[in-house]
């Protein structure tokens, strides 16, 4: 590998436009090298850095690892993948969008259970009644469990879904589900709700560095002008 | 640690057989269940937190499957394969590995694969007797493998369960607590909202609904939810019916109507709670406080005391033995006495050997009714550094 500052960097959606639009807007241009469907790419001006396109779940892990110096996230991914975030990575610009909360959403219908505590209260009466606990759909597996178990809430049961979470506790395969959301309009056309003390992290895309990366004085060093221009852009 | 090397492993199984052999002579029947285990049980009997350090994989026919993070389940599950009744006498031993994600990075006395010896009794319905055979293998399996320097922890949720019962409350409080006798935070937090406003979240009820609900008539109730639901638009979704919702809100109905827990109950029920005494003072001290309370827990005291009775005829030198009210919060299955073999090198938070009661287990995994069973295992590889640690310091409680 070379001694470069690796830039890790969404590979796809609105989000590869909107960071390209935040580092152009503290005058840096990406630009992918080679073909347009590749995945390497370069910060013009700025030979030593060399961009890699990736998922957005991968730069969170990359960061993690060290394979990456800087990358772009969301807080969910890195909280997600990291019980230990400060003491991995730190967080060096928040970027003012990719903004979405994570939350512990219920059943409309269920108007007694307003709190995480009135959820903790079903949690036997449930299982009297269907045999088993409750069944928590949701990606965020680590989010989910430290989350529940800070509010004292142990029994319940995690079903993974990796899509079309919203939809679970009506196909009947959950009762509840931990999700992102930006608007809440997907959870109210599902008939779910948002526990009133229920919002887990309300996360954003971040400017983010490795603290398990080989950082050289020189990769220091561009990355502190890195941060400053993006946090004099705005 | 885990038998990183041959001599390692060389000097652990020998520390396992020398308990095993301890065990087999006592009438366990050794047995060797399997490593991989369906994950589900596990994860029902013994909840999320415990999933958090399982290691839970998928085979290629999709079936979720782990690392077995104990091997009570396991043994448990054993038994129900080879008797249909499973309510039949029956004592195992066991030595094998069990698996743990630690999370704060292994360390010598918490590593992510460690062995456990130990020993369990199915099906006997002389319960003190049953746990004192168990306490007394464990510690001649230890003192036997070389341990002279250890305490011993009892606890028994038996007794607050009795303190619940005899006390003055409504039957669902007391239901409420002994569940959260697991979740401390949550148990203190309900016990002082008994007391100051246990009406309060019937308050939140929307008022419309609230004058429909009536403890007496249940069908009702479930009539005006859903009257309530459909007035406002709100789609019925998901497995939990309206009945159901119906009869928490009657719950709460009821809480508003209930005179408030007693101040003095409450704080004798935190007393109790607080408990830690030497093991032959600690009858006194509930009993004590059971007078105070104006309840009789006689039963449940006395089936304490003449365990203690027990154990020392069986040789237990109680001088050692501490009684906490509050041990056996850490573990969901265990339904009575519990206990723990704690070495002064390795610390209380690395106890040497452990178990309890866990009369609702065997069910939990399949049997068809609940079945008396109580056993326990030693932690091989802290036992084995406590004894080529010198014993690592004195044994005075």
């Amino acid at each position: 590998m070379s001694d470069k500052m690796i830039l890790g960097v969404p590979s796809k959606g609105r989000l590869m436009e909107q960071t390209a639009e935040a580092f152009a807007a503290a005058g840096l241009t990406l630009r992918k090298t080679g073909n347009e469907r590749g995945y390497r790419g370069e910060v013009v001006g700025y030979p030593d850095i060399d961009v890699a396109f990736i998922s957005a779940s991968e730069i969170a892990w990359y960061l993690k690892t060290g394979r990456v110096h800087v990358g772009v996230t969301g807080e969910d991914l890195v909280s997600e993948q990291m019980s230990d975030a400060a003491s991995r990575v730190t967080f060096l610009k928040k970027l003012g969008f990719g903004r979405a909360d994570v939350v512990v959403a219920v059943p409309d219908c269920w108007i007694d259970v307003r709190t995480m505590a009135e959820l903790a209260e079903i949690a036997l009466p449930f299982r009297r009644a269907h045999g088993r606990w409750y069944r928590v759909a949701t990606k965020y597996l680590n989010i989910t469990r430290r989350f529940f178990a800070a509010k004292g809430l142990t029994d319940y049961r995690i079903v993974e879904s990796l899509g079309a979470t919203e939809g679970t506790p009506a196909a009947g395969t959950a009762e509840l589900i931990v999700d992102i959301t930006t608007t809440g309009t997907t959870l109210a056309a599902n008939g779910l709700r948002v526990l009133d003390d229920g919002v887990v992290l309300r996360s954003e895309a971040n400017l983010i560095s490795s603290n398990a990366a080989d950082w050289s004085p020189a990769n220091r060093e561009i990355m502190a002008e890195i941060t400053a221009r993006m946090t004099a852009a705005r | 640690m885990p038998a990183e090397t041959a001599k390692h492993f060389e000097a652990l199984e020998a520390n396992a057989q020398t308990l095993l052999s301890v065990f087999t002579r006592a009438g366990y029947e050794a047995v060797s269940p399997a490593i991989i285990q369906p994950a589900g049980v596990f994860l029902d009997v013994v909840g999320e937190t415990l999933r958090a350090r399982t290691y839970v994989f998928t085979d290629p026919d999709g079936d979720e499957l782990c690392m077995r993070p104990d091997l009570t389940v396991p043994t448990c599950r054993l038994h129900i394969e080879r008797h249909s009744p499973a309510n039949v006498t029956a004592k195992y031993s066991y030595n094998g590995p069990a698996f743990r994600f630690q999370p704060q990075g292994s360390d010598l006395a918490h590593t992510r694969e460690f062995r456990q010896t130990g020993i369990e009794a199915f099906g006997e319905a002389n319960r003190e007797r049953a746990e004192v055979e168990i306490v007394a293998t464990i510690v001649a399996g230890i003192e036997a493998a070389g341990l002279s320097s250890y305490t011993l922890r009892f606890g028994d949720l038996g007794l607050l369960r009795a303190i619940l019962r005899a006390a003055e409350m409504p039957s669902h409080w007391r239901q409420r607590l002994m569940h959260l006798f697991w979740h401390p935070a949550a148990f203190k937090a309900e016990l002082r909202r008994l007391t100051l406003e246990p009406g309060s979240a019937y308050a939140q009820i929307p008022k419309a609904l609230r004058e429909a609900l009536d403890p007496n008539d249940p069908a009702a109730a479930e009539a005006a939810v859903a009257n309530y639901l459909e007035r406002n638009g709100i789609e019925a979704v998901g497995l939990r019916s309206t009945a159901e919702i119906a009869e928490n809100l009657l719950g709460r109905v009821e809480d508003a109507r209930s005179e408030p827990l007693s101040e003095k109950t409450a704080q004798l029920i935190a007393s109790y709670l607080a408990i830690v005494s030497p093991a032959r003072a600690s009858a006194r001290r509930i009993r004590e406080l059971a007078t105070l309370m104006g309840v009789n827990i006689e039963s449940a005291v006395g089936a304490h005391e003449w365990r203690l009775e027990l154990l020392a005829r069986a040789g237990i030198d109680l001088e050692r033995a501490e009684f906490s009210a509050e041990f056996g919060r850490a573990l969901e299955y265990y339904t009575g006495f519990v206990f723990e073999v704690i070495n002064p090198g390795l610390g209380r938070k690395s106890p040497v050997a452990g178990g309890g009661r866990y009369d609702h287990l065997l069910k939990a995994v399949g049997a068809e009714q609940d079945v008396p069973a109580v056993g326990a295992a030693v932690h091989t590889d802290r036992l084995l550094a406590a004894v080529n640690n010198g014993n690592g310091g004195s044994a005075n409680v």
